[in-house]
């Protein structure tokens, strides 16, 4: 009876707020577990779950993860808008169940943040986790990068051996999560035979053993902490790969063909060539975990491989928008890793580069700006190549400024935009037609220049 | 001209919050004014020469990475530092660099953790993390008051002794302990701050201050003109908006 209040409140609730063009909030979910606050058990029950978390790339993973689904046949819901706190996947499970409260899906792929993670394990029981990677983000809102690790460990401590594991095994915290695991252990990752040359000379975030605290030695890096560590004082070291990038064949701003080589319990070894649609080292790391859970799930090597190679990304995830003959590159920027992968991408066109920074200040987006001084901006500064313009705004757009003005910008050359709609105006109006605009917003600052954009443009929808 | 020595303690380890912005700040505003500096890294197993270093900088880091320097910082390094900030070297310390400047860090269960003892201050441990925007008015002799910005995320209170005053008073936010309505600490040429942000990003005429007090160390002829003033439009700037964003008025 509370079940059906529940749901009948949330969806009424949710016809409501798009009524009034609120789309993506969680406050029917909010509403529906005030009044059924078992409603996550009882809804996700005849579901089969696949949970992600970590700190970057859950939204593009699951999207990946989502696409394998389809082409495998798989029906399934998911929560699409990125809002991966607990109220928001009630808000999607109810929006998406009958009044009843059952699903024409069978399968849940749901994007968690640590925090939300360790709560959903106590109330559903996951078929497969797959965790992409732990860096520095928002730590005013979690506390230390240890206690967002652990948050994720406790999280796996209510799973069983019916739930599978899928860990970035370049990632010597991540890694750690497999003695907690009870059923099985997939590891995806990067070979030293794949990348070549030095990585970013930013410093690492897991320096030192998280046993003993020896300093690990690296056989090879990809980028941050993330390679093939080996503690020399108790020999903790990064596990042999089920799923692994041997070779990087090709790689420019439309995507990257890899070879991978795929060990999977029960069958025989064997090299497959795999088109990933996005570029960049972290998409990598995005196509590896998706890949490694549709193995994990015995889907078929081919609806895997033909899934990386369609994907397109969303919702300021390297999503490029048509508006008029103009385009706009949006990509979300949270935290130094992701800032910095971000900037190795753009430091190679920086030559006649449309940028603009869009930083706040949010909750949603950490409300301490202090991390824009970790992220390596000095790296892209002193790459050769003049931008045409570059831009901030945002809450915290001084800040910024005096960021980029710090890594080595003229100061006249950074132009601070007083509004949203002034830098639109302003940065569209400075580009010839058929350039493209890079935009880079913390998570609000997307929210809030997509909203702008739509007013001018013709966008999809972004709660679908 | 001399190279001003600039050392940054522990950088691998001690990299929290944007601390690293404080050193982008004092070398940039060096190379600006076309002043030649000398950046060294020190860390774990490294020897620290008291002797070779104008200006040092301190950060905080994780709890997971303080535990692990702890002993190499007051074995190794200890009677250095020390013998350094007798000899009026400028420090700058931050957040947790700040508490293990101090004599002592009391933990939750009362246990005495000894620190390196070169100022009068001693942090307890606390159970709620004070975290926000900090805002303080810098109280140093030299130098006329404003509103300084930055972001505090420590969860230790820190009472500074009779031998220490404060480095500023507190505006908005904790500060020190959240009791007493001091924020930092200041001890001969010894600035300790709670705040990141980056502190000296946006507060430029502290950076000026600890350059200013780093040459007239190094040369008593040095003035303070002799830091030629930059325009430090962007830096005024970031600073006013976060205290309108926060509904300060900018004459406190």
């Amino acid at each position: 009876m509370r079940t059906r209040a529940a749901i009948i409140t949330a969806k009424f609730l949710v016809l409501l707020l798009r009524k009034f063009g609120r789309g993506g909030t969680s406050l029917p979910g909010k509403a529906a577990l005030w009044i059924q606050p078992d409603l996550l058990q009882i809804l996700t029950l005849p579901l089969r779950i696949i949970l992600v978390t970590g700190t970057n790339g859950k939204t593009t993973t699951a999207r990946i993860i989502s696409e394998i689904l389809d082409r495998a046949g798989i029906s399934h819901i998911s929560n699409r808008s990125g809002s991966n706190l607990l109220n928001g996947i009630a808000a999607m499970l109810v929006e998406k169940c009958s009044l009843k409260g059952s699903f024409s899906a069978d399968t849940a792929l749901l994007e968690l943040d640590e925090a939300a993670f360790r709560l959903a394990c106590t109330r559903m029981r996951p078929h497969a986790v797959v965790v992409t990677n732990f860096f520095r983000d928002q730590l005013d809102r979690y506390g230390e990068l240890y206690s967002t690790l652990n948050a994720v460990r406790e999280g796996l401590a209510h799973t069983g051996p019916d739930t599978a594991l899928i860990l970035n095994a370049d990632d010597s915290l991540c890694t750690s999560l497999a003695k907690d695991s009870k059923g099985p252990v997939f590891f995806y990752g990067v070979e030293a035979s794949a990348v070549s040359g030095d990585p970013a000379k930013t410093d690492l975030d897991a320096l030192h053993c998280i046993y003993c605290g020896s300093r690990y030695a690296y056989a090879h890096r990809t980028y941050g902490h993330l390679g093939g560590f080996c503690c020399p004082g108790c020999g903790y070291s990064r596990p042999g790969l089920q799923v692994a990038c041997t070779r990087i064949l090709r790689e420019d701003t439309g995507g990257m063909s890899v070879d991978v080589n795929l060990r999977l319990p029960g069958q025989e070894e064997q090299t497959i060539r795999m088109d990933i649609a996005l570029p960049g080292l972290y998409n990598l790391y995005n196509a590896l975990a998706a890949a490694g859970c549709g193995f994990a799930l015995n889907l078929p090597v081919q609806a895997v491989t033909a899934a990386v190679a369609r994907f397109q990304s969303g919702f300021g995830r390297m999503e490029t928008l048509n508006c008029g003959d103009r385009q706009i590159k949006l990509i979300l920027v949270k935290n130094p890793a992701g800032f910095n992968q971000v900037l190795a991408h753009l430091a190679p066109v920086k030559a006649g580069l449309h940028a603009a920074f869009l930083l706040n200040d949010n909750i949603a987006d950490g409300t301490d700006v202090s991390w824009i001084w970790d992220v390596d901006f000095e790296s892209f500064s002193d790459a050769p190549g003049i931008p045409a313009r570059i831009s901030v705004c945002g809450r915290r757009k001084w800040d910024m400024a005096l960021r980029l003005k710090y890594s080595g910008f003229d100061e006249g050359d950074i132009h601070v935009e007083p509004s949203y709609s002034q830098l639109i105006q302003n940065a569209l109006g400075a580009m010839a037609p058929g350039e493209c605009l890079t935009l880079l917003p913390t998570y609000t600052a997307m929210l809030t220049i997509r909203r702008e954009l739509s007013k001018h443009f013709s966008l999809p929808e972004f709660w679908a | 001209m001399e190279a001003l020595r600039i050392c940054h303690l522990y950088p691998d380890l001690l990299n929290l919050y944007g601390d690293r912005g404080n050193l982008l700040s004092l070398c940039q505003r060096l190379k600006w004014r076309g002043l030649p500096y000398q950046l060294t890294r020190i860390s774990l197993g490294e020897d620290f020469d008291p002797e070779a270093f104008d200006l040092v900088f301190l950060g905080g880091g994780q709890d997971y990475e303080q535990a692990l320097l702890q002993e190499d910082l007051l074995i190794k390094k200890g009677s250095a530092i020390k013998e350094a900030v007798l000899q009026d070297v400028v420090f700058l310390c931050i957040c947790g660099g700040y508490q293990m400047m101090g004599k002592a860090y009391i933990t939750a269960e009362g246990r005495r953790i000894e620190c390196l003892g070169a100022i009068d201050v001693i942090t307890q441990a606390g159970k709620k993390r004070m975290i926000g925007n900090l805002v303080f008015k810098p109280q140093l002799d030299t130098l006329p008051t404003w509103l300084a910005a930055g972001f505090e995320n420590h969860s230790g209170r820190t009472w500074p002794g009779s031998g220490v005053k404060p480095l500023g008073r507190v505006v908005k936010g904790f500060g020190n302990n959240g009791k007493d309505g001091t924020e930092g600490a200041i001890y001969r040429n010894v600035f300790c701050s709670y705040s990141h942000g980056s502190l000296l990003p946006k507060n430029p005429r502290l950076a000026d201050e600890l350059l200013f007090r780093a040459f007239a160390r190094m040369r008593p002829s040095f003035k303070r003109q002799d830091l030629s003033p930059l325009a430090d439009v962007f830096e005024e700037k970031a600073g006013t908006s976060i205290l309108s964003l926060l509904h300060i008025r900018p004459d406190g």
